[in-house]
């Protein structure tokens, strides 16, 4: 349902060693929590924070380096990505006495700040957060009754992937609508990506009363859904997609000439010797961030302050740089360009230059914010079902 | 009363208890709780509500079409199995038989999810299967509904879970002296008769068996449907893990409930019918 990270060299491999470690450490948690130790103080070494992340957020074997450069070690915890057991296991289940920092994709902020589950940040000990672009400090999830609750770590934009020798430029989601195009289009298998699509192409280019793209009302989304449901039956999509390598895949072997997706699909295509464009929508890019937030169990444990260190070092240009190089993704701070023009051995300042020029670009124009929990989320979910189910 | 039988069984019954019957047990008494907004998790109010909400969208219409599927995919398994455990059995010698059922697990030796992959460049538009038909001039243009289809899906699933069906109709094969088939033959029955009236009575508890795994992998399974399936299909599990997403914790408890009473009931009206333990008896027939 949700963004699945883009695989970098060292992403898939998990070996064995990595699993024992996995186990042990699962084990130890077993036993901690058997004998009433559950909280993560008592296990914690000095200068580590446990942060539990989505895995677009991982630098996998570049932590050490990280660490040495922030001064503190995260131990990353793959989270799945999944929000629904995210926040099922923050409200309700132990990983705030396992975890110190989240890393969520943006949207979770409200309801975690209404469950306790997440505390607001320090700014004043974050002195990075100055050099974040302002922009990207305005994303309304951000902020809670005034209060920061999360911190844009990586951000980007996503629209159309499109095959321009077979279809000319693209430059509106009506292309993925659009009859003639019939068997030959696929939308992401998850309505936190289609639904919002969707709603942008019926509010700006067929005018439907739509306020809010990311937060569709109950009729906005029987409209939206509605929508979907008829050209679904109408036999206009091939398929909807889930994940990275379906994505990749819908692609390289031709099966769809356009398709809504993530922008790194298109890199993958061309090294693959396709002609792949990303559209630049008239109706605008879906935005989309992951943000990190303070867990209430560091708060409790006496680790929040490791843990601005920490979030500190994130914006802090090493880790943005790597991010940048490993997944064409952006940490929204010039001090990534700073780094790069100070380590140019090991990142081309260039190439930093250009990827943050290229998301700013898109960040120019129109967007609107993908939104993790909607107001009516269940209601998303009750509308897919149908949707599947036509 | 000899104790020893007893202590032995004791070690697998408690962990068939707190590993089995324990979970189910609770997937069954909270799937009548009630979510609630405010710790995010469940409470013990008494609803049917998340039974009531698999009438809504179409949701009853996954479980059937998923049982049918899964029912659909055992039967073509056995089908597909019966002539293979007939082959290991009767007209392979021990070195062949070995090398046979060691061909048939290959299927476990690659991760479900390349196997359903690909399937995807088989079937695809630019897959093998269409590359031939065209080249063969069969057909123009590439075939669409081989994939993104049912057919694919089936084709993914039966191509998964076809050794669950050959390895317990391989075990009831063991069980039938090739003399019966002999002794049908010399009485005037040909192979096909002797085949429906001494063969497979004599080994349904192995057709029934192979029919009960299949069915149970594949109403289980999400990975061929997501892959192999049209825009947005679903099956059972790929419905629970959406509703799982939005915290809907009864309704996934629920839904999960009535597949356990499907797949029990599957299980109980079998033994009955078929002597499912008899599978695993000593004596030839």
């Amino acid at each position: 349902m949700t963004r699945r990270p883009v695989p970098s060299a060292c992403a898939s491999n998990i070996g064995r060693r990595q699993i024992l470690k996995l186990m042990g450490l699962g084990g130890t948690a077993l036993a901690a929590g058997g004998l009433g130790l559950g909280q993560r103080a008592l296990a914690q070494e000095a200068g580590t924070v446990a942060f539990w992340a989505t895995a677009t957020l991982d630098i996998a074997d570049k932590w050490p380096e990280f660490a040495t450069q922030a001064g503190i070690a995260p131990e990353f915890t793959d989270n799945g990505n999944d929000l629904g057991p995210v926040i099922a296991r923050l409200a309700a289940g132990n990983a705030n006495d396992l975890f110190d920092v989240g890393g969520f994709q943006g949207g979770a902020e409200k309801e975690l700040a209404r469950q306790s589950a997440i505390v607001p940040w320090d700014l004043s000990k974050i002195p990075n957060y100055d050099s974040v672009w302002s922009w990207a400090k305005d994303i309304a999830y951000l902020k809670q009754d005034g209060k920061q609750y999360g911190i844009p770590t990586v951000i980007n934009a996503d629209s159309i992937i499109y095959r321009p020798d077979k279809l000319g430029k693209i430059d509106s989601y009506g292309a993925i609508f659009d009859p003639k195009l019939k068997g030959r289009v696929a939308m992401e298998d998850a309505w936190i990506n289609s639904a919002i699509f969707t709603a942008m192409y019926l509010k700006e280019s067929e005018n439907q009363p739509i306020k809010d793209p990311g937060n569709l009302s109950e009729s906005e989304l029987g409209l939206v859904m509605e929508f979907l449901i008829k050209h679904k039956t109408d036999g206009q999509f091939r398929t909807f997609w889930n994940g990275w390598e379906q994505g990749v895949q819908l692609v390289a072997d031709e099966e769809v000439d356009a398709m809504t997706g993530w922008e790194p699909i298109v890199y993958e295509g061309r090294k693959r010797g396709l002609q792949v464009e990303y559209a630049a929508p008239v109706e605008g890019y879906e935005g989309w961030g992951n943000n990190t937030v303070l867990l209430k169990g560091a708060e409790d444990r006496g680790t929040a302050e490791a843990a601005h260190r920490f979030v500190d070092g994130l914006l802090g240009g090493f880790y943005g740089c790597e991010l940048g190089k490993a997944r064409g993704y952006i940490v929204p701070t010039d001090k990534n360009l700073d780094y790069a023009k100070a380590h140019p051995t090991e990142y081309a300042p260039e190439e930093v230059e250009k990827l943050a020029e290229h998301v700013k670009a898109k960040f120019a124009g129109k967007v609107f914010w993908q939104n993790a929990r909607p107001d009516n989320f269940q209601l998303y979910e009750e509308w897919w079902q149908k949707l599947r189910n036509a | 009363m000899n104790r020893r039988p007893l202590a032995l069984i004791a070690s697998p019954l408690l962990a068939i208890l707190l590993l089995g019957a324990v979970p189910l047990a609770l997937v069954l008494v909270w799937s009548f709780w009630t979510w609630d907004p405010a710790t995010y998790w469940i409470k013990p109010d008494l609803s049917l509500a998340g039974y009531g909400a698999i009438l809504e969208a179409g949701r009853w219409t996954v479980i059937v079409s998923t049982l049918l599927k899964a029912a659909g995919t055992a039967a073509l398994c056995v089908v597909l199995a019966f002539p293979i455990a007939y082959a290991v059995h009767f007209l392979s010698g021990p070195r062949l038989q070995t090398v046979l059922l060691a061909l048939i697990t290959i299927p476990f030796f690659t991760s479900y999810l390349i196997r359903a992959f690909s399937w995807r460049l088989v079937l695809g538009r630019t897959g093998i299967v269409n590359t031939t038909l065209q080249q063969l001039g069969l057909t123009q243009a590439p075939v669409d509904w081989l994939l993104f289809s049912n057919f694919a899906v089936v084709v993914g699933l039966v191509a998964s879970y076809l050794p669950f069906a050959v390895f317990p109709l391989v075990l009831a094969f063991k069980r039938v002296s090739p003399d019966l088939l002999a002794a049908a033959q010399d009485l005037g029955a040909g192979f096909w008769r002797a085949v429906v009236t001494v063969l497979v009575p004599l080994t349904m508890s192995g057709i029934f068996a192979g029919f009960l795994f299949v069915f149970v992998m594949a109403a289980g399974s999400s990975t061929e449907v997501q892959m192999l399936g049209g825009a947005g299909a679903s099956i059972i599990s790929v419905m629970i893990n959406d509703v799982m997403r939005v915290a809907n914790y009864p309704l996934a408890f629920a839904i999960s409930t009535i597949v356990l009473v499907v797949i029990f009931a599957l299980v109980l009206i079998g033994n009955a019918a078929f002597g499912l333990a008899s599978l695993f008896g000593e004596e030839e027939r």
